[in-house]
């Protein structure tokens, strides 16, 4: 048994990241109602000044492992990597914000406090084995993304999709919070990693299938995906980059770090469930998005289509499947965000609509962004020298070590349909020659933006050690523990 | 040396995209000559009397866990690849500067033609699965948007198509290659996907089967062997001249090269029972897409259905295993390398004196022009399999290599070859021997009369020295027998 109450002085260091963060988010707030309102100038600032803090606390204290405030909150080299990614995606979504929600109208100052407090409760999210830790910070999370949802003024659409994802999140959180019920139930535990301790009962099965189906939810993955094309589409499109880079992380974490967890007698239900799942996420995900007219609705469904391939690395529940999924998330948060920022970016110019059809041409209009949004589909469908295919192919490989051939043929056929679309998509933007001609260019920052995020894209696709080297370090000593 | 060609390749490709419209072709075809010029200089340090082992290999990890690194090198056999890619890729760069269908968007273009370069340099220069597959697939990129954009008339299906039917097969490679590196985890106890040590494996027979048909899946497409050809008459047909003039000559060369090197000696038990059904297979491709052709009324793709045809020479060949045949096999890789970039040239030169690919509009348009009719009575022989041609030596050691089994098979081929060379003289026919009423026509000059020199007048010289090129295989055919032999006897 463990030892019962002991005070303890939590450690601050493990922590500041987050702090920072949730600090940032309270001094814009406070500022806002001091001021009145306060000018995105100094939020902007004040923002930009918190993250940048928190990325070089965070590179500062990558070596630290450990645990503090009495095991509820778990600092590891994943925890560290992922938070760095996820700070490091608002950051740059903040250069994308600013000119999208000027030519609409719709600047709030909240945008700021309410971003910070949704990015604390992700990096919470990713650095917790404990249930309760997890419910808090998937509701700090999911509040954030309903509100930003929301964010358009006099868009219907953007509040039928944040009306939706409210609905489903409610729903998802209760499923999930019933399920943590069962597994108390089954081991008297909160943590996750005592909770699996105690062999297998029906109310651990039962708990884990219906904290899984919340987390399904979240993730968007079939059958439980039904609010995230709507979600995706209605939502300021930078907010959508922000949901679907850092909200995959995090929403992705926790059951990332169940692999280890679910050796033994679980894992041939583990394994069946998820890679039921998995396939079925993938091949409904492409398959749909084939047919779409809208290029974020379009890249909605592949969000719903690359959960699947995330969770086919997560259903072998192995250590090569572990590093492959998380590579794989990691390398999915920057393609996923990179194309929703470009049409953000787009979507400035009152020419362009969201419709596929507008992006006729793009390469006659706009070099830089047809071939950036080009580098990052070319990204999503895995096509060497880019990030994407090493992911891609760490999951064939850990598909392979764990025998799962059905599924990675059924990968195989997925992403065969995707290129259709992906290709579709190339295409219109390369070979067609533009309907209108508008100046459509980027400016200073937002070029810098793109060229660091296109750099990402090929860089760790050509030398990808640079990621997979700390992530694999960081899943080794997850399960050595 | 192969990592400086690679570089070199790489930052021409990248200073296509900066330079200015008017230079970048003249770029080009510098980076292009100077690449050939190193290729043939490498001559000099490479060992002709262990033409059959890998020589001049570099490596570099690239993750270190996973065994997978940057290793290359080169035998006899991917040397003569490799001296075909910048050739071909000289030829093709060349013939563009006279093309005016590639006149728009040259930055775009050029890039991309030196990039499909540098996918086809690696390919053949790689010695570790996983990045031997990255710069298979490297070469498809630039292919979709040399055809999507420069092409003919349905180019967008066609690149598509291409890029689809490419990508979706090998994936398959892919998981295959991956099973491979895993087999090597459970028996070595790391994983690795170098070639040679993968070579040492031993795999249980029902495995090796899986993995020789995912290799299969990926390699029967890109050859092509029938019925897994429908992608390539609508790329070749659609794609501008320089395009099909890779994908002819050096892109259908990376599934047969990648058959020979790693299905035969990969996985030699299935190889050796296998032996009937690829033999036969390869004479059905080349009899089925002989009679595709010869109802062709599109040059283009004429062209692009006798390349079927000669690929199914390459497969069973290959497939006979005796020494004779992997030699046939690789002759007729390099000879219809050069005929098939020869008479995408042809096509690409009477659409410019035509602006039709109409077969039965071009009769007796050869007539006009002397210079352009010796080359393609060049190529239109050597293809043919006419004594002093090169694809001659190909079809007379194929017929040799298949007399080694019986006589009924050797006449199999014989059948299979004379199918191939109706279809040649039909089209010499309809070029030289049937007139029509037609303006001047001005004869073959400039850039386009180099290029197409340049793929044609090899063909002769394979024909008359043969010698020369079987220097670069001989040895590596008999080793490849003997290993094959050697693993095969023993289990």
């Amino acid at each position: 048994m463990q030892e019962f109450i002991k005070i303890e002085i939590p450690n601050f260091v493990l922590l500041l990241p987050e702090l920072i963060v949730l600090l940032t988010g309270f001094f814009i707030f406070t500022l806002d109602i001091l001021l009145k309102r306060v000018s995105h100038l100094i939020a902007i600032s004040v923002s930009s000044a918190g993250y940048i803090a928190s990325i070089i606390v965070l590179l500062l204290i990558y070596g630290h492992r450990g645990e503090t405030l009495y095991g509820l909150y778990v600092r590891d080299g994943l925890s560290t990597i992922f938070q760095i990614f996820m700070v490091f995606l608002t950051l740059i979504l903040l250069s994308v914000f600013y000119p999208y929600f000027k030519t609409r109208s719709s600047l709030y100052p909240e945008f700021y406090y309410i971003l910070s407090f949704s990015l604390a409760g992700a990096m919470f999210l990713v650095s917790s084995y404990n249930l309760v830790v997890l419910y808090v910070a998937i509701e700090a999370v999911s509040i954030g993304f309903y509100i930003l949802t929301a964010l358009l003024r006099g868009s219907f659409e953007s509040k039928e999709g944040a009306l939706k994802y409210l609905i489903l999140g409610g729903l998802s959180i209760a499923l999930a919070s019933y399920g943590a019920g069962f597994m108390y139930l089954h081991s008297g535990s909160l943590d996750l990693r005592h909770i699996f301790l105690y062999g297998q009962s029906d109310a651990l099965i039962i708990g884990l299938l219906f904290f899984m189906v919340g987390f399904a939810i979240k993730l968007g993955a079939v059958p439980f995906h039904f609010w995230l094309p709507d979600a995706y589409q209605g939502a300021p499109t930078p907010i959508t980059a922000f949901m679907a880079s850092v909200g995959k992380i995090a929403f992705f974490a926790p059951i990332l770090r169940m692999i280890p967890l679910v050796q033994g007698d679980i894992l041939r239900e583990w394994i069946l469930a998820v890679s039921t799942v998995s396939g079925l996420t993938m091949i409904y995900g492409n398959l749909i998005a084939l047919n779409q007219k809208d290029v974020k609705r379009l890249l909605a469904y592949s969000s719903i289509a690359n959960t699947g391939y995330v969770l086919a690395g997560i259903s072998t529940a192995s250590m090569i499947g572990f590093k492959a999924s998380s590579f794989f998330l990691l390398a999915y948060a920057i393609m996923s965000f990179m194309s929703f920022a470009i049409i953000a970016l787009l979507e400035r110019f009152k020419d362009f609509k969201t419709e596929i059809e507008t992006l006729l041409g793009l390469r006659n209009i706009s070099p830089a962004y047809a071939s950036f949004l080009a580098l990052s589909l070319i990204s999503l469908l895995g096509v060497p020298p880019t990030v994407g295919f090493v992911a891609k192919a760490l999951i064939f490989l850990s598909l392979a070590e764990s025998r799962l051939w059905y599924l990675a043929i059924v990968m195989i056929v997925a992403t065969g349909i995707s290129a259709g679309y992906y290709l579709k998509l190339i295409s219109k933007m390369f070979m067609f020659e533009p309907r209108f001609s508008s100046n459509v260019k980027p400016s200073m920052s937002e070029s810098l933006t793109l060229s660091l995020l296109g750099l990402l894209v090929v860089l760790l696709g050509i030398l990808p050690i640079l990621l997979f080297g700390p992530v694999s370090q960081s899943v080794e000593a997850i399960f050595s523990r | 040396m192969l990592s400086s060609l690679l570089i070199l390749c790489a930052v021409g490709a990248i200073l296509c995209l900066i330079l200015k419209e008017s230079l970048v072709k003249w770029w080009a075809l510098s980076v292009s000559l100077l690449l050939t010029l190193l290729v043939f200089a490498g001559l000099f340090w490479f060992d002709f009397s262990k033409a059959e082992s890998f020589q001049l290999i570099e490596s570099y990890s690239i993750i270190k866990e996973l065994g997978v690194s940057l290793r290359l090198g080169v035998d006899g056999f991917s040397y003569l690849m490799l001296i075909l890619t910048v050739l071909t890729s000289t030829a093709s760069i060349l013939w563009s500067l006279g093309d005016y269908q590639v006149s728009k968007r040259q930055r775009e273009y050029y890039f991309w033609l030196l990039m499909t370069e540098l996918g086809l340099i690696g390919v053949f220069s790689s010695l570790d699965l996983i990045v031997f597959y990255v710069f298979y697939e490297l070469t498809l990129v630039p292919m979709f948007f040399v055809i999507g954009i420069w092409g003919y008339s349905n180019k967008v299906y066609s690149a598509t198509k291409f890029f689809i039917y490419i990508f979706v097969s090998s994936l398959f490679l892919l998981l295959g290659i991956s099973a491979l590196a895993i087999s090597h985890l459970s028996q070595k106890g790391y994983y690795s996907f170098s070639y040679q040590e993968l070579m040492s494996l031993r795999l249980e027979p029902g495995f090796e089967l899986f993995v020789f048909l995912l290799f299969l899946i990926a390699f029967a497409v890109k050859t092509p062997l029938v019925p897994f050809h429908t992608w390539l008459p609508d790329a070749h047909g659609d794609a501008p001249t320089a395009g099909s003039v890779l994908l002819a000559a050096v892109l259908l060369k990376m599934g047969t090269y990648a058959l020979l090197r790693f299905n035969v000696v990969l996985f030699p038990q299935i190889t050796t029972a296998f032996v009937p059904i690829m033999v036969l297979w390869g004479i059905l491709s080349i009899t089925l897409s002989a009679w595709f052709t010869i109802s062709q009324t599109n040059i283009k793709r004429f062209v692009a259905y006798s390349s079927i045809s000669h690929m199914g020479f390459v497969v069973s060949a290959m497939f006979m295993l005796n020494s004779v045949g992997i030699k046939a096999s690789i002759t007729e890789m390099f000879a219809h390398g050069l005929t098939s970039a020869g008479f995408f040239m042809m096509a690409g030169f009477i659409y410019s004196r035509l602006s039709t690919f109409d077969l039965s509009m071009s009769k007796g348009s050869a007539i006009k022009m002397p210079v352009f009719a010796i080359l393609v009575g060049m190529i239109a022989f050597s293809s043919m399999g006419l004594p002093g041609g090169s694809s001659f030596w190909g079809k007379f050691l194929t017929i040799l290599s298949a007399s080694q089994y019986t006589t009924n098979l050797a006449i199999l081929v014989l059948i299979a070859s004379f199918f191939s060379a109706v279809y040649v003289l039909y089209l010499v026919k309809n070029l030289y021997l049937d007139s029509k009423k037609e303006a001047d026509l001005k004869d073959i000059t400039g850039p386009l009369l180099y290029g197409m020199a340049l793929m044609s007048i090899p063909t002769i010289l394979v024909g008359l020295l043969p010698s020369l090129f079987f220097v670069f295989y001989d040895s590596y055919s008999k080793y490849v027998i003997s290993y094959l032999f050697k693993l095969a006897g023993g289990g």
